[in-house]
């Protein structure tokens, strides 16, 4: 990684357990992990959900880069926490001293162009079952980047996700969420675990959405 | 090293969903144009790439198919990079990446505005409440130095907010048990809540509430606690539990409490007592449902399981009189119940003439 030694006076440190942002805040400027461990989490309903824990060199709040959304989620610092703050001030001296940086926040943003997309695709379904279908199917999609080459157990997938996910993803509410996926689960195309989801043929939900997409 | 190529008049150098999309290209001499569909308005769109420009970057750097058709218009030679080829050279040239950056924030924007444009309709909650609830949150679970940054913040967002008295009460509240108790330690706080009249309230229903609409809890996420037994025994069933989830369905049907999923219940009870292969009982349980329950939601999948039922005893006749009765009531041919009933009824028939 390149010699951020020049970039002292943006560095912040975060102790254990301090809110670096929170959700709903208004936000103008993104970070880069230098040292220690960072929490992302939403409360949905009345639980405190972990989104992810980053660590260096990782980048977030980059989101601050469209200007007027407030924070979608809260970071918060799990053990000392030392990082870079950029805003739009700092932003382009910073990003011409570090190719290394400014090329990693591109990757961020082919990959956020990309989620954006997917998630448009699915909000324009009309019929509710298709978009929740649909949610996995974009689910599966990102799986199956991640573990480019890996061995697929046919047409089965299982995901890792919670009914609060689905909805949350669906733009629709839980309740409705629940009946769908309780009726996939009768027509036996996904078995239901507490943690997780079985989609039992992921081809036939690709059918199944296809089938409802407008041409 | 980044390879030259030579493109003809009317080839093609990547199509749209091409999985394999490691490549990003400059344009060195010719016309390249790359379509792609609008997905907010589904027209097909048109870009010129411009000599010395980019292309297929973003499918390239993001490791997704590729979005665009790129077509030579007339013939091209165009450097081909590999991702790791591509990376060296802008990093050496920081300003491409600048430029590029700028681009693709842009797109972000405007992506990011049509999936708000969507959602507003389904997600109402403005950053006000939502920062104020998040406080109120972390009070509750005394998480003290988190409320404080939170109702800190509201307060400088929000000096004059209408939930700035109770932001500084809840404040304050904090500071005294952070003090007191210390982080994550003594009795629940009292915490401030919304005032009605802050937030939007749900508009009162005009007619009279029924008495058994009382016992319900209000309408909205929170699913009532006979829902969840519910799909706790769903579950059961759809991991093949069929012994267990009986039980749990029929102390939901039993206990009565709440009308829509007792129907739902009764249902699958039958279906639970069919997969454990007792015929007799689910043909006497699911006729006693259509007697009970003639407009039930299930009902082309009640008369489904009482056509397998007598299949399955060896009765074809009845068999098929019940899948003709679900082909002629299902309107959808699409629908899956309309779909396994042929397939059913072709299976008799066939093991009939064959």
């Amino acid at each position: 990684m390149a010699d951020l030694a020049s970039f002292t006076r943006f560095a912040r440190t975060y102790q254990a357990g301090e809110i670096i942002f929170s959700e709903y805040e208004p936000g103008d400027s993104f970070y880069l992990i230098q040292s220690g461990k960072v929490r992302i989490a939403k409360i949905v309903g009345d639980i405190e959900k972990t989104i992810d824990v980053l660590q260096p060199p990782e980048i977030f709040g980059e989101m601050a880069i469209l200007e007027g959304t407030p924070r979608s989620a809260t970071a918060v610092a799990v053990d000392t926490v030392r990082v870079l703050e950029f805003n739009r001030a700092n932003f382009e001296v910073l990003m011409m001293g570090n190719p290394q940086i400014a090329l990693r926040l591109l990757k961020l943003f082919t990959k956020r162009i990309y989620d954006q997309k997917r998630r448009f695709m699915i909000l324009t379904l009309e019929d509710p079952q298709a978009r929740v279908a649909d949610v996995f199917l974009m689910l599966a999609e990102t799986q199956a980047a991640a573990t480019a080459g890996a061995e697929q157990d046919g047409e089965k997938r299982e995901f890792k996700v919670t009914i609060e996910d689905v909805a949350h993803w669906a733009g629709m509410g839980a309740s409705e969420v629940q009946t769908i996926l309780g009726h996939f689960a009768n027509q036996r195309r996904v078995e239901l675990y507490p943690d997780r989801v079985m989609v039992r043929n992921i081809s036939d939900f690709s059918r199944f959405v296809n089938s409802r997409r407008k041409k | 090293m980044p390879k030259a190529a030579n493109y003809r008049a009317n080839s093609v150098i990547y199509f749209q969903g091409d999985v394999v999309s490691d490549k990003i290209y400059i344009l060195q001499s010719g016309q390249v144009v790359v379509n792609y569909t609008d997905i907010e308005t589904g027209k097909d769109l048109r870009e010129v790439i411009q000599t010395g420009e980019f292309f297929g970057v973003k499918s390239a750097l993001g490791k997704y198919p590729r979005e665009e058709n790129a077509a030579v218009v007339s013939d091209s030679q165009v450097l081909i990079f590999t991702v790791p080829e591509f990376e060296q050279f802008v990093s050496a040239n920081t300003r491409i990446i600048l430029k590029m950056l700028r681009v693709f924030s842009n797109q972000l924007r405007r992506i990011h505005k049509q999936v708000e444009n969507l959602m507003e309709k389904q997600e109402a909650l403005s950053p006000e409440i939502g920062l104020f609830r998040t406080g109120e949150y972390y009070l509750k679970n005394r998480m003290y130095s988190q409320a404080k940054y939170v109702f800190s913040r509201y307060l400088t967002y929000y000096p004059a907010g209408k939930l700035a008295d109770a932001a500084s009460k809840n404040l304050e509240t904090a500071e005294t048990c952070m003090v007191k108790y210390g982080d994550g330690k003594g009795p629940s706080p009292s915490v401030a809540g919304i005032p009605a009249g802050a937030q939007p309230q749900p508009s009162a229903a005009s007619a009279p509430a029924k008495p058994s609409d009382t016992l319900r809890p209000p309408s909205g996420q929170a699913l009532s606690d006979t829902a969840k037994e519910y799909y706790n025994a769903v579950s059961l069933f759809s991991q093949e539990k069929y012994k267990e989830a009986l039980g749990e369905f029929k102390r939901i049907v039993e206990a009565n409490q709440d009308p829509e999923y007792v129907v739902k219940a009764a249902y699958d009870m039958g279906r639970s007592v069919f997969m454990l292969g007792q015929y007799d009982a689910a043909i006497a349980h699911f006729t006693r449902m259509v007697q009970t329950y003639p407009k039930h939601p299930d009902l082309a999948d009640i008369l489904y399981y009482l056509g397998q039922s007598y299949s399955k005893k060896g009765d074809a006749e009845r068999a098929k009189g019940f899948f003709r009765k679900i082909l002629t009531m299902e309107k959808d041919e699409d629908n899956s119940t309309y779909l396994r009933a042929k397939k059913a009824l072709r299976g008799l028939e066939e093991a009939q003439n064959g």
